[in-house]
């Protein structure tokens, strides 16, 4: 029945000057499969739009044509960047649904922890200190694994020296996440993801654990390996 | 010799003289001589000197001359074929031969011949000839076998031309700065070239106009140039120049026609948008003014999706305008995935709300890209490869 309906769908009639009915199929072939160059990237965030309104750009952009936003992107207050970002580098065989289901367990997890440590502490300073949105101690221990050198193998005179230099935005946050990820799959068999997850977060965001380890070793290695810096440029 | 040809035209009547004559003194004793005979007006009528400077038609020119009316022959043929055939169509589709268009012969082929032949430029056509066949250029040289264009031997003087040009205007504004700074004036603040709905011709939009194929690194180069040109501080003052190179972008279709909302029996304010598409999904979508923010999927409700994502991308065009609790949603979609259905009825809902927001949440809904129709559709996959972009690992040997 429902194949019949959508064969029905398919072709849609059609009457010229009301004589008679003329069938045309739409052609599903001959698509582009992207767009052209000159399509912008959506602004649909709202704080992006209310920027857009106070510099006056946005009925001259409203003239200019603009891509669809993503399957995964939306102006919700709980859509997030950065968690999607993790969410898509916890993911594996493009299984999103469970990759989103283990990050949100996490975050209930975090979540669950602090309430627990808010209501053990006893004096209303303590309590003020205790963060209790996961969202947050997720961009703090992102921002608390971040390295800010890298080493980079450059061979010279045959010998390949491990020197030391500044990195980028997108790397240091591609390491971060990864980071993050490795020291989280360190678990027992056990431990289930979300809570090794959810106690990495906690631990990054308190500036101690495995991750900022990791991230001060790097930079006491660019630090001792500081005399091979000037192969960069030589 | 000469001379007795010299007689001979002195009896022929003077519209049928092809003769070209060597001589000026005969030519000039010949201009006396009808002078002082019977015929002035023939004479008056007849420009002797040019006829004379005529010597030859070199042999560059001759055979362009064949070209050219073996072209004209070739055109009018194929144009007398194209009225013919175009005939035949319309009393093949039943309908008046003398109204019928070139838009109802597209629709015709397409009924006649249908064709599953995957790249569009591969199926049956009927075209007017002058499409099908490429424009030529007109004759680039005098009788005399002289090219008209300074830029002839470049062998493409339309394009060389044009980064001649473009090269003119720079210096031009180039100089207009200079003086300006040598006055000591403050620049135009509202002169400023707005260039941000348009862009460049495409190289085959360029090659048309200049009537000229052009490779990609001279069409690289015209870009190069013309950026060149628009970068100057006083490039507006050769706007026309830029703009006759540009084109504009789609304008805002948003604001083509928004349709008014019918209205039911209870008085509600209704808009239904059909064919609402997104990879293999179709569907319709009916909002109704005043509502609830009841959402019904196929009679179910936004359970319907069973991921989060979907569901947020149904609710993204109504919370994005605010309207969450102030419509009711009617979908009915088949076909594809939860992805494709959810992001089916998200551009439905949002073209149906057009008639329901503000003129500026409409400019706002425009650069969030909602009212964009995503046409993608899956790439087909290779042979020889084992998907549409993907290759066989490669190995050296």
């Amino acid at each position: 029945m429902a194949k019949n309906l959508r064969i029905i769908n398919k072709y849609t009639s059609t009457y010229l000057f009301n004589k008679w009915p003329v069938v045309t199929r739409i052609r599903d072939y001959g698509k582009a499969t992207s767009f052209p160059d000159y399509f912008q990237n959506p602004i649909f965030r709202k704080e992006d739009q209310v920027k857009l309104i106070e510099s006056n750009e946005l009925s001259k952009l409203a003239s200019i044509p603009v891509k669809p936003p993503a399957v995964y992107q939306t102006s919700s207050a709980y859509q997030d960047p950065l968690v999607n970002k993790v969410i898509n580098h916890v993911m594996e065989m493009g299984k999103k649904q469970l990759a989103r289901s283990l990050v949100e367990k996490a975050f209930e997890n975090i979540k669950r922890k602090q309430i627990q440590r808010f209501h053990l502490a006893s004096t209303p300073e303590e309590k003020a200190k205790i963060i209790l949105d996961p969202k947050v101690i997720l961009h703090m221990a992102v921002e608390n694994a971040k390295p800010l050198l890298q080493l980079s193998p450059i061979k010279r005179g045959g010998i390949t020296y491990q020197v030391p230099g500044p990195i980028t935005e997108k790397r240091s946050l591609f390491l971060a996440i990864k980071w993050l990820i490795e020291a989280t799959n360190e678990k027992e068999r056990t431990v289930h993801f979300p809570e090794q997850f959810a106690w990495e977060l906690l631990e990054a965001a308190n500036n101690t654990g495995k991750v900022v380890k990791k991230k001060q070793d790097l930079h006491r290695l660019c630090e001792a390996n500081r005399a091979y810096a000037h192969y960069r440029w030589q | 010799m000469k001379m007795s040809l010299n007689i001979i035209r002195y009896f022929v009547p003077k519209t049928k003289c092809h003769f070209s004559w060597k001589n000026p003194i005969i030519q000039g004793t010949i201009q006396y001589t009808t002078a002082s005979g019977s015929s002035d007006v023939f004479n008056n009528m007849t420009d002797w000197e040019t006829l004379s400077k005529k010597k030859k038609i070199s042999k560059a020119m001759k055979a362009y001359l064949e070209r050219a009316r073996e072209h004209d022959d070739f055109m009018k043929k194929q144009q007398f074929e194209y009225n013919i055939g175009k005939r035949h169509l319309a009393n093949m589709m039943g309908e008046n031969p003398e109204t019928f268009t070139q838009k109802d012969v597209d629709r015709a082929i397409e009924y006649l011949f249908p064709s599953g032949i995957y790249d569009p430029a591969a199926r049956p056509l009927m075209k007017p000839p002058e499409e099908v066949f490429p424009a030529r250029k007109a004759a680039e040289f005098d009788e005399a076998g002289r090219p008209h264009h300074f830029l002839f031997y470049t062998g493409k003087p339309n394009f060389f031309k044009l980064l001649y040009d473009a090269v003119e205007n720079i210096q031009q504004a180039n100089n207009f700065e200079d003086r300006v700074i040598r006055k000591k004036a403050t620049p135009d603040p509202n002169g400023k070239l707005d260039l941000g709905g348009s862009v460049w011709l495409t190289k085959e939009q360029l090659e048309m106009a200049l009537v000229e194929s052009i490779t990609d690194l001279e069409y690289d180069n015209f870009k190069v140039v013309m950026e060149r040109l628009v970068s100057l501080p006083y490039s507006y003052r050769h706007k026309e120049f830029i703009e006759k190179h540009r084109k504009p972008l789609a304008s805002q279709k948003f604001a083509l026609e928004i349709p008014k909302p019918s209205y039911d029996d209870e008085g509600k304010a209704y808009i239904t948008t059909y064919e609402c598409l997104r990879k293999k999904a179709r569907g319709d979508v009916t909002i109704k003014s005043p509502g609830t923010g009841k959402i019904t999927i196929n009679g179910k409700d936004l359970s319907y999706f069973e991921d989060t994502q979907s569901r947020e991308q149904v609710l993204f065009p109504l919370i994005f305008t605010g309207m969450q609790d102030k419509v009711d949603v009617i979908c009915n979609i088949e076909g594809g995935g939860p992805s494709g259905q959810s992001g089916a009825i998200r551009w439905g809902i949002a073209w149906s709300l057009r008639s329901f927001v503000e003129k500026d949440m409409l400019e706002k809904m425009q650069v969030a890209g909602l009212l964009t129709r995503d046409h993608r559709r899956r790439e087909r996959k290779k042979p020889g490869q084992p998907g549409a972009r993907k290759k066989p690992t490669w190995k050296k040997r």
